[in-house]
C-alpha cells in the first residue's frame, strides 16, 4: 500500500504579484531565433563562422532570458501570465487570439527547450564543420526553435497547432538534410506524412473540443480555443462528455505519431536520417515530447474521463514496453537510441495516463536533458569512427574519455540508477501508478509493473550499447573507402542508408577539419592531414562538442534533483519543487469525476464560472485529511492532529491508500519498496549485460539468436511491413490510381468534370461573343456611325454649291417666316 | 397722294429682281435682278418719305436711298468684278458652272 500524499487544493495559493517585465515580453524569447534564423539566412555565408555564430549568440540570450523567465514561474507557485493581441476577422463575438500564456510549464518547457537548443548550436558548430549546407543548416535549427517555443507559449490551442505543424515542417527539412540519397528524403517524407495523418485528428479534435466550450456560451463562445479557460470549464465539469472524449481522442491521435506512441511511432527511427544533432534536438528532447505537453496542457480536460485515460495510459504501455525491445536487436547507435526515446515517451504517456500529470512532465523534463546528451555523446562517437554501428566501436573508452564519462551519465539516467535524473522521473511514474492503483484502476497496476519490466528492458539494451561501443577491443574500420558500408556481421536488417550519408558527410567533414583552425583542443590524429591513413584511430572530439557534452552531463544531476524526494536534502524549499513549478491553478482544482469524493470546482452560470466556496467545497476532505497518517516524510512530528505539513506545507495527508482523488500527489517522499525493485531491476539487468557483452562483443549475440523473437524484433513488430502493405502499397496501386483515374482518365472524371465546365464556359463565352459583343455593342455602335454616314451623304447634296438654289430657299424661309409672324401675331 | 402706286411698282420691281435671281443663269443678269430689288426698296423709302413724313428736316428716307443706291454702286463693282474673273477662268459667266463650294 503506498502511502498518498495529497496536495490540498486551498493550501497552493495563486500567484498573485506582478510579473516582471521579463516575463510581460517573453514573446521575445519566442521571436528571437525567427529574427536569428532570417539573419542567418541573409548574412550567414559571409560570416567568418559562416552564421554559426548568429545562432549561438541569440541561442545563448535567450537562454539567459528563459532561465529568469523559469525562474520567476518556480519561485511563484501557481504563476500566470496571460496576454494576447486580439482578432476577430469572422465577427460573432469569435475571438481569434495570438497570444501567450507563461506558467510554470511554460516556464520549465522554455529552460528544457533553451538549454537543448543552445547546447545542440554549440556543437553544431563543430559537428557540422564544412558542410555544405552549414548556414541553412544553423537557420533551420534556429527556425525550429522558434517554432517549437511557438508552440510552447501558446495560450490558445490554435496557435498551438500553429507552432505544431511548423516544427513538423523544421523536422522534415532537417530530416531531409541530405536529401542526395533517396532514402533519406524517403524518410523525410514518411515522417511528414504518418505525423501529417494524425495532424488531421488533432485540428478536428481541437475543433470539438472548442465547439463543446464555445457552447457555454459568454467568455467561452468569444474564446473558446483559450487553453486556460477550456480547463476551467473541465474543472468546474461544465464541459460536455462527446466534447472531451471525443475532442481529447483525436487530440491524442496528433500526440501519438509527434511522440512517437505505437503504432505510429514508425517515423520516429526513420529519422534518424537526420544529423545527429537534429536527432538530439528535435527527435528527442524537444519536438517529440510535444504530444506529451500539450496533453498536459489540457490535463484537466483529459482528468474528466476515464476512457480518455485509460487509452493514454494503453498506448503509452505498449509504447514504453515493446520499443524497448527492439533496440534488443539494433547495431545502428542511433537507432538504440531512437526505440529508447520512444520507450521513454511511452512513460510520459503512461504517466499522464495514471493521473501523475507531474510525473509524466517531470520525465520529459529530465529525459530531455539525459537523452539529447545521448545523442550527442553518439554523434562524437560517430564522428570519431564515421560509422553509426556498435560493432564498428568498442574500446572507445580509451579513445575518447570525455565521450566516455558523458555517456556513462547518460546511460545511468536514462536507466534510472539512483540519483540520477532519470530515477527521480521514473520513481515518480512507478508511484503515481501505483496511487492510481490504489484508487481501484487497474491501468495503475499494469503500468506500475510494465513500467518497471520495461526499466529492465532500458538497462539491459543501455548496457549492451555501453559494452559494445566503449570497452573490448576497438573493432573500427580505418580505410577510409572501407567504412562507408554498413558493417553487419550479423545480417540484421536495418537501413543502412543511415550510415552511408553519415559516414560519407563526415569523412569529407573530417578532411577539412584537419586543417581547422578554430582553435578547438582537438587531437590532431596520428596520420595527420596530409597522409591518407588519418583515420588509424579514433579521437576524442573538440571544445564545442565537449562543451556541450560536460554541459549537458553536469546539467541533467540538478534537473532531476528539483523533483525528486530529496530536494529539501540538497537544499531546495518545499514550497518550491518541480510539482509547484508545474502545477497551474487549475491543476490544483482537477478531481477525477469518476472517482469518489468528486467536487466540481465551481459551474459554469450563462458562461461565467463562479467558483464555490473553498470552505464548503473542500470540507469533506479537510476532514478526511484530519484523520490522516504520514510516514517516511522529513516532517512528520509536525503532521499530528494537522492537515498541513506533510513533507511540505503544500501537503495534506489522505487515509492511508485512500482514495486521491486530486491530480497532484504533494512533493514526493521516499518509496523504499519502488526504489528496491527498481535498483534490483537495474542490477539484474545490468548484470545480465555485463554477462554477455562484458568481454567485448560475442561472436554470438544472443539476442540475435532468439529464433522467431529476433525475427519479429528485426523486423520491428512487422509494423513498417504493415503499414507499407497496408496503406501505402494500396494507397500507391489503388488509391493512387483511382484518384488518378477519377481525376484525369475517366468518363466522369473530375478532369472531365472540369473540361465540361471548361467547354461550357467556352461556349457560353463564345455565343455571348457572337451575340452580345459582336451583335448588339458592336452593331449598335457601327449601326449609329452607318446612319450618321448615311444621313450625312443624304444631308450633304443640300450644300449644292448653286447659288440659286440657296436664293429660292432663302426666299421660300422668309416667305415662311413672314406668314408665320403675320398669322401668329394676330 | 395714295401710297399705292409706287408700293406696286415696287412690288414689281422686287417680284421682278427675285424673279431673276432665281431663274437667270447669265450671272450678268442675276447682278442686274439684285439691283432691280434694291431699287424697288429705294422707291418705297422715297415714296414714304415724301408721302408722309415731307416736313421732316433730317429725311432720313431720301438719304437712306442714297446710301443704297452707293452700296449698290459699289456692289455692283466687286460683282462685276467676280464675273470678269469667272469668265476669264472658266470662259463661261453662266452660274450653274460655278458650284466648288458644294459638298
Amino acid at each position: 500500500m503506498t502511502d498518498v500524499l495529497l496536495l490540498a487544493a486551498e493550501t497552493l495559493e495563486p500567484f498573485a504579484g506582478e510579473p516582471s517585465a521579463l516575463v510581460q515580453n517573453s514573446w521575445l524569447i519566442v521571436v528571437l531565433p525567427a529574427i536569428s534564423a532570417l539573419l542567418i539566412t541573409v548574412f550567414g555565408k559571409n560570416m567568418p563562422w559562416k552564421g554559426a555564430e548568429i545562432g549561438i549568440a541569440t541561442l545563448a540570450a535567450m537562454w539567459i532570458m528563459a532561465v529568469m523567465v523559469g525562474w520567476e514561474t518556480f519561485t511563484n507557485p501557481l504563476y500566470h501570465y496571460e496576454a494576447a493581441l486580439n482578432w476577430s476577422p469572422l465577427g460573432g463575438g469569435f475571438v481569434m487570439e495570438l497570444g501567450m500564456l507563461v506558467n510554470g510549464l511554460t516556464g520549465m518547457m522554455f529552460v528544457l527547450v533553451t538549454t537543448v537548443s543552445l547546447m545542440v548550436h554549440i556543437y553544431s558548430k563543430e559537428y557540422m564543420h564544412g558542410e555544405e549546407r552549414f548556414t541553412y543548416f544553423f537557420a533551420m535549427l534556429s527556425l525550429f526553435t522558434f517554432s517549437m517555443l511557438v508552440l510552447v507559449i501558446a495560450n490558445n490551442t490554435l496557435q498551438a497547432v500553429v507552432g505544431w505543424e511548423l516544427v513538423g515542417l523544421c523536422s522534415y527539412l532537417l530530416i531531409g538534410f541530405y536529401w542526395k540519397e533517396k532514402p533519406n528524403s524517403d524518410a523525410a517524407n514518411k515522417a511528414f506524412l504518418t505525423t501529417k495523418f494524425a495532424d488531421i485528428g488533432l485540428i478536428v479534435g481541437v475543433i470539438i473540443l472548442s465547439a463543446g466550450v464555445a457552447g457555454l456560451g459568454g467568455d467561452f463562445a468569444t474564446t473558446p480555443f483559450n487553453i486556460d479557460l477550456t480547463n476551467r470549464a473541465a474543472v468546474a465539469g461544465a464541459l460536455p462528455t462527446g466534447a472531451i472524449v471525443g475532442g481529447m481522442l483525436l487530440i491524442f491521435l496528433g500526440c501519438v505519431a509527434k511522440s512517437g506512441q505505437m503504432p505510429l511511432h514508425v517515423w520516429l527511427p526513420d529519422a534518424m536520417a537526420g544529423p545527429t544533432p537534429v536527432s538530439a534536438l528535435i527527435h528527442a528532447a524537444t519536438m517529440v515530447t510535444a504530444g506529451i505537453f500539450l496533453l498536459a496542457r489540457l490535463y484537466p480536460v483529459i482528468a474528466q474521463s476515464l476512457a480518455v485515460m485509460n487509452t493514454l495510459a494503453i498506448v503509452g504501455t505498449i509504447t514504453l514496453f515493446l520499443a524497448g525491445f527492439v533496440a534488443f536487436v539494433q547495431d545502428d547507435i542511433k537507432k538504440v537510441l531512437a526505440y529508447s526515446t520512444v520507450s521513454q515517451l511511452g512513460y510520459m504517456m503512461a504517466a499522464l495516463g495514471v493521473g501523475s500529470y507531474t510525473a509524466g512532465i517531470f520525465h520529459l523534463f529530465t529525459h530531455g536533458f539525459f537523452k539529447a546528451l545521448l545523442f550527442l555523446g553518439s554523434g562524437s562517437l560517430i564522428h570519431a569512427v564515421h560509422s553509426n554501428n556498435m560493432s564498428d566501436m568498442g574500446g572507445m573508452r580509451k579513445f575518447m574519455p570525455h565521450t566516455y564519462w558523458t555517456f556513462i551519465v547518460g546511460t545511468l539516467a536514462l536507466a534510472g540508477f539512483p540519483l540520477t535524473a532519470g530515477f527521480f522521473s521514473k520513481d515518480e511514474i512507478l508511484v503515481g501508478a501505483q496511487i492510481w492503483a490504489d484508487n481501484g484502476i487497474w491501468t495503475g497496476n499494469l503500468v506500475y509493473w510494465v513500467g518497471l519490466a520495461g526499466a529492465m528492458v532500458t538497462t539491459f539494451y543501455m548496457g549492451r550499447a555501453i559494452f559494445l561501443i566503449f570497452f573490448g577491443e576497438h573493432r573500427g574500420l580505418s580505410h577510409h573507402g572501407d567504412d562507408g558500408h554498413g558493417h553487419d556481421p550479423e545480417g540484421v536488417t536495418h537501413d543502412e542508408h543511415a550510415e552511408d550519408h553519415e559516414v560519407i558527410a563526415h569523412a569529407t567533414d573530417e578532411v577539412q577539419m584537419a586543417v581547422d583552425e578554430d582553435g578547438t583542443e582537438r587531437p590532431v590524429p596520428a596520420g595527420g592531414a596530409g597522409g591518407g591513413d588519418h583515420h588509424g584511430e579514433p579521437h576524442e572530439s573538440g571544445g564545442f562538442m565537449l562543451t556541450a557534452l560536460v554541459f549537458l552531463a553536469i546539467a541533467s544531476f540538478p534537473v532531476g534533483f528539483t523533483g525528486g524526494f530529496l530536494w529539501t536534502n540538497v537544499g531546495g524549499s518545499a514550497e518550491q519543487n518541480f510539482e509547484t513549478w508545474t502545477a497551474t491553478e487549475t491543476i490544483t482544482h482537477t478531481q477525477y469525476p469518476f472517482l469518489d469524493d468528486y467536487h466540481a470546482w465551481g459551474e459554469v452560470v450563462d458562461g461565467e464560472l463562479v467558483y464555490e466556496k473553498k470552505d464548503e467545497a473542500y470540507a469533506d476532505d479537510a476532514h478526511a485529511e484530519d484523520d490522516g497518517h504520514a510516514e517516511e516524510t522529513e516532517h512528520e512530528e509536525e503532521a499530528a492532529g494537522e492537515i498541513v505539513a506533510l513533507g511540505s506545507p503544500l501537503a495534506a495527508a489522505s487515509e492511508e491508500g485512500g482514495v486521491s482523488n486530486y491530480v497532484l500527489h504533494g512533493a514526493p517522499v521516499f518509496h523504499s519498496d519502488v526504489f528496491i525493485l527498481a535498483l534490483l531491476g537495474f542490477l539484474l539487468a545490468t548484470g545480465a549485460a555485463f554477462a554477455i557483452y562484458g568481454r567485448g562483443k560475442p561472436d554470438r549475440d544472443p539476442t540475435l539468436h532468439m529464433g522467431p523473437l529476433t525475427t519479429v524484433l528485426v523486423e520491428k513488430y512487422y509494423l513498417d511491413t504493415i503499414g507499407y502493405k497496408a496503406i501505402v502499397v494500396p494507397v500507391r496501386d489503388h488509391v493512387a490510381k483511382w484518384a488518378s483515374y477519377s481525376s484525369n482518365d475517366g468518363k466522369y472524371s473530375i478532369d472531365s468534370v472540369v473540361a465540361g465546365v471548361g467547354v461550357v464556359t467556352k461556349q457560353v463565352a463564345n455565343s455571348t461573343y457572337r451575340t452580345l459583343d459582336q451583335k448588339i455593342i458592336d452593331g449598335g455602335i457601327n449601326g449609329a456611325a452607318f446612319s450618321a454616314a448615311w444621313w450625312s451623304d443624304k444631308l450633304k447634296r443640300v450644300q449644292s454649291g448653286d447659288v440659286q438654289r440657296y436664293a429660292g430657299a432663302l426666299v421660300a424661309g422668309t416667305v415662311v417666316l413672314v406668314l408665320v409672324i403675320a398669322l401668329t401675331v394676330n | 397722294m395714295s401710297p399705292l402706286a409706287p408700293l406696286v411698282l415696287s412690288t414689281f420691281l422686287f417680284c421682278a429682281g427675285i424673279y431673276g435671281i432665281i431663274a437667270r443663269r447669265n450671272s450678268v443678269l442675276v447682278l442686274m435682278s439684285v439691283e432691280l430689288m434694291l431699287n424697288a426698296v429705294n422707291i418705297n423709302l422715297v415714296a414714304f418719305q415724301s408721302l408722309f413724313f415731307p416736313g421732316d428736316s433730317d429725311a432720313s428716307g431720301y438719304v437712306f436711298a442714297l446710301f443704297i443706291i452707293a452700296v449698290a454702286a459699289a456692289e455692283v463693282g466687286v460683282g462685276l468684278a467676280i464675273v470678269l474673273n469667272m469668265f476669264r477662268n472658266r470662259a463661261s459667266v453662266n452660274v450653274d458652272d460655278v458650284d466648288l463650294m458644294r459638298w
